[in-house]
């Protein structure tokens, strides 16, 4: 029983960072209409930034965020006026190419930049301490910190959106980028804008992550499907839907754990040899893949 | 017998398409016979078995507008089941190939029902949602050999083996791939004339309108993806019989279903010549990059970050692709 | 027996009525005109009737066929052709291909498909512009050419919506001889969407009303146009109270 729950509250931990990750990517898909595939190396980015501050300058690494949030606001940005804003204007086979290139670009050079063995934290106050939380759940200090943080950077977010002129405007456009023109809020500003929310937002989760996970050049890909799973289940486009959707898709890949239980639960010969660990992230993939047909509008998506 | 009249029929191509196009077979069947280095030849069997992976995806992707990103797991049914059959059971090459196609053309039927139901960027992302689990599956699947993949030694086979393709020398694999090569062409010709063809290109310019005429466009996008699908799978084949060594990361990854689009794409996307183009370009591109660059020490990954940069410049300012620009600027001279 | 029966066609789009408790037949070879003010349900009973939609109550009947719950390709396979009133022509299909595509719903073979669009092409009097590319031409000639697509089918039956919107008279006259062209000629059963009078009074046997998605006159062309009803939907109370004299 201790490992069906321990492994639930996990999931739900990670899956509070994940919806963090995948925040950015519903945005700019809800402004934008464009789907990012360079997404996780964003997240990379963030991971690196938070990593090599904390590194050089000896702080705890739970203050870089901010300074993450910024490289990721900048690098959005600079993405979007660089190259997306030219790549909208093509066929969508070239915009679903043209991510993808990024997603080569970044990748690579941060392989020259940083090699490419695995870097982690290893100091800061709250490494290798946990606390025990009832039930026989022990969860790492820096798990729950990250998830803690994860909750209230989602917040900011959302109040962001929904009670500032600025979020209207950005939702305005989402809904109908034409219409809000009419309004005189600035289409090119506001997709600006979503591309720098979301790639700050997308580091700042790099930045908590980076605390219990390493950080090599190639994590991306995982997290870019990892991210797709959340924001199709969670609705493209929609903020809350993208939190609850990141819960759910934690558990997921904590399904390792929930099966060890079942396999103790049954006692099947053969439930031992299936290899769930290295499978956990196909059930992602597969949500997605189910999701989009059952329910594409996901759980709280305007979009279709 | 229309059918055939219609793959040979090339006839609505200009002149100088055509005369180009004669004297690069010209050169690729000859190629062989001049001085060369091995890398050449490989380069050159890269080409060709690039070409025949992008053809085949142009029939779904460029003419029929869906963009599929998830090819590679076709390549991975046809490589395995060549190569498992050929390990575990002897069987050659030419009975295993069919039963490949057979293989991968069952299971994109079975999965492009559903995948169909949806459009646009949600149907690339799941067919790359589909690749990726075919990969992890094959990656722990031991009847395959899971991550260490199976390994073809050519000792145990007396070359050359015209059975199951088992050659000491890289010119018999190049005739082959040729003969695949030529005989991809005339079919995608094919494609292009017939009903199938037209049905494709009226969905791709507008849904509703494709059905007000007819047209089924769930099944036809259907039977287009497993025509891609068998070209994929074919090609998958022969590269077991050719790298004898195949494991899920190098035969099913995502980069080589991004590379697959990338060829036509680059080349242009729905037309005859453009992932044969694309291929022509990219391959060389990426192999002499990788010698030249990647090899030195420290500056590990710079032909990819070029490459990436290719991508996004090419998807930014030219996504018609190379043949687009040559239309463009046909179109110009015709004003 | 009538070619075309409606009964009580209703069509909800949520809360929203778009078509109300419609019903009407029409026989085979008659040229019936749709008519209403912007919104009345038009082109959404077009796309009832050939399964874009599905109906929310009602039945459809073609060629003594119930083709209520069928979808659009097969409705298009059983003779039943439309034409849109919004489409942008995209890609780089040619003139004749495009009329193609219409054709290959009855041949498998391509030169009997060629051989027929280019024939269609020579009725319609587009036959110089086969080998254009359609994205490229003016618009009015693209709406033509979608219609010699749909002609390709060889319908018995053709649902026509807004053909003449954005035309210039001379293009309009035109359209016109391309409608009469497949009425008599062809010998097809047309009804049209319309908002030029000229065009649907002129050419019509027969025209229907909508306004606000419910039917609220059937008749000839010259009774339609003196009818009350009417002349409120599209003009108003007032009007019809001001002019109340002239109108009886």
């Amino acid at each position: 029983m201790d490992i069906l729950v321990s492994s639930l509250f996990a999931g739900l931990l990670i899956g509070m960072v994940l919806a963090m990750m995948a925040l950015g990517l519903t945005i700019i898909f809800g402004v934008m209409d464009i789907v990012n595939f360079a997404h996780g190396e964003f997240l990379m980015v963030g991971m690196y930034a938070g990593l090599l501050t904390a590194q050089a300058t000896g702080m705890e690494p739970l203050l870089t965020l901010p300074f993450a949030a910024v490289v990721g606001f900048l690098l959005g940005i600079l993405c979007y006026f660089g190259f997306i804003k030219f790549l909208i204007r093509g066929p969508m086979v070239a915009q679903l190419l043209g991510t993808f290139g990024l997603m080569i670009f970044l990748r690579n050079i941060a392989l020259l930049i940083f090699g490419s063995e695995d870097r982690a934290l290893h100091h800061g106050i709250l490494v290798d301490k946990s606390f025990e939380i009832g039930m026989g759940i022990i969860a790492p200090a820096t798990k729950l910190a990250a998830a803690a943080l994860s909750v209230i950077a989602f917040g900011a977010v959302w109040l962001l959106i929904n009670r500032t002129k600025i979020g209207k405007a950005l939702t305005a456009t989402a809904l109908n980028a034409q219409g809000a023109r009419y309004m005189g809020i600035p289409t090119e500003k506001m997709n600006a804008l979503a591309w720098g929310i979301g790639g700050g937002t997308v580091t700042i989760a790099g930045a908590l992550l980076v605390n219990f996970w390493s950080v090599n050049p190639f994590i991306g890909i995982l997290f870019t499907m990892i991210a797709f799973a959340i924001v199709a289940l969670g609705g493209f486009g929609s903020v809350p839907g993208a939190f609850f959707a990141g819960l759910v898709v934690g558990i997921i890949t904590e399904i390792p754990g929930i099966w060890d239980f079942l396999t103790y639960i049954f006692k099947f010969d053969w439930m031992a040899d299936v290899p769930m660990t290295s499978l956990k992230y196909m059930w992602v993939y597969l949500a997605y893949f189910v999701i989009m047909v059952v329910r594409p509008r996901g759980l709280f998506g305007w979009k279709r | 017998m229309e059918t055939l009249k219609n793959a040979l029929d090339f006839s609505d191509f200009p002149r100088v398409d055509m005369t180009i196009a004669g004297l690069i077979a010209v050169f690729l069947l000859s190629f062989p016979l001049f001085p060369h280095s091995a890398f050449a030849m490989a380069t050159m069997i890269q080409f060709l078995m690039f070409s025949i992976y992008g053809m085949g995806w142009n029939t779904i992707g460029g003419y029929g507008g869906q963009v599929d990103l998830g090819k590679s797991q076709y390549v991975g049914i046809g490589a395995y089941t060549t190569a498992v059959m050929l390990v575990r059971w002897d069987i050659p090459f030419w009975v295993s190939m069919p039963i490949g196609v057979c293989f991968a053309v069952i299971w994109s039927f079975i999965i492009g029902y559903p995948l169909f139901r949806l459009k646009g960027h949600y149907f690339a992302i799941a067919t790359i949602a589909t690749c990726l689990v075919m990969k992890d599956i094959f990656e722990v699947w031991n009847f395959v050999g899971a991550a260490r993949g199976i390994e073809i030694s050519p000792i145990k086979y007396v070359p050359p083996d015209f059975l199951r393709l088992i050659f000491k020398e890289d010119i018999y694999y190049y005739y082959v791939i040729l003969g695949f090569f030529f005989l991809g062409i005339l079919y995608v010709n094919w494609f292009r004339r017939s009903r199938l063809g037209f049905q494709l290109r009226s969905i791709k310019d507008n849904e509703d309108v494709a059905k007000s005429l007819g047209i089924n466009v769930h099944w036809a996008k259907i039977k287009t993806y497993a025509i891609a699908t068998a070209f994929v799978s074919v090609v998958g084949s022969f590269h077991a019989c050719y790298i004898k060594n195949i494991e899920p990361e190098d035969t099913m990854s995502l980069e080589i279903s991004i590379l697959i689009a990338l060829m036509a794409m680059l080349g242009g996307a729905g037309s005859l010549w453009g992932p044969i183009i694309g291929a022509g370009v990219l391959i060389p591109c990426k192999s002499y990059l990788k010698e030249w660059l990647g090899a030195q020490a420290g500056f590990v990954g710079i032909d990819l970050i070029i490459y990436g940069g290719i991508i996004m410049l090419v998807s930014a300012f030219e996504p018609r692709g190379i043949w687009g620009i040559v239309e463009k600027v046909r179109r110009r001279k015709r004003r | 027996m009538a070619l075309l029966e409606v009964h009580s066609l209703t069509k909800y789009f949520g809360g929203l009525k778009a078509n109300e408790d419609i019903s009407f037949s029409m026989e085979e070879g008659e040229l019936v005109g749709l008519i209403g003010p912007n919104g009345a349900g038009k082109t959404t009973l077009f796309n009832c009737i050939v399964g874009l939609h599905p109906v929310t109550s009602g039945e459809v009947l073609f060629n003594g066929n119930d083709i209520t719950e069928l979808k659009d390709y097969e409705v298009a396979r059983l003779g039943l052709a439309r034409t849109f009133q919004v489409f942008v022509a995209s890609g780089d299909m040619t003139v004749v291909e495009r009329v193609m595509v219409g054709c290959f719903m009855l041949t498998r073979s391509r030169s009997q498909a060629k051989a027929r669009a280019e024939q269609i092409l020579k009725d319609f009097g587009l036959h110089d512009l086969c080998d254009y590319i359609l994205s490229e031409l003016p618009v009015a000639s693209q709406k033509r050419v979608t219609i010699a697509a749909a002609v390709g089918t060889d319908p018995k039956m053709l649902l026509m919506d807004e053909v003449a919107a954005g035309l210039n008279p001379r293009e309009i006259e035109e359209v016109m001889a391309i409608i009469r062209h497949i009425h008599h000629d062809i010998g097809v059963t047309v009804m049209l969407i319309e908002h030029v009078m000229e065009l649907v009074m002129n050419i019509s046997d027969r025209v229907i009303v909508l306004d606000s998605g419910r039917k609220i006159a059937d008749g000839k062309p010259d009774t339609i146009a003196r009818d009350t009803n009417v002349i409120k939907a599209y003009l108003g109370e007032r009007y019809v109270q001001e002019h109340a004299a002239e109108l009886t």
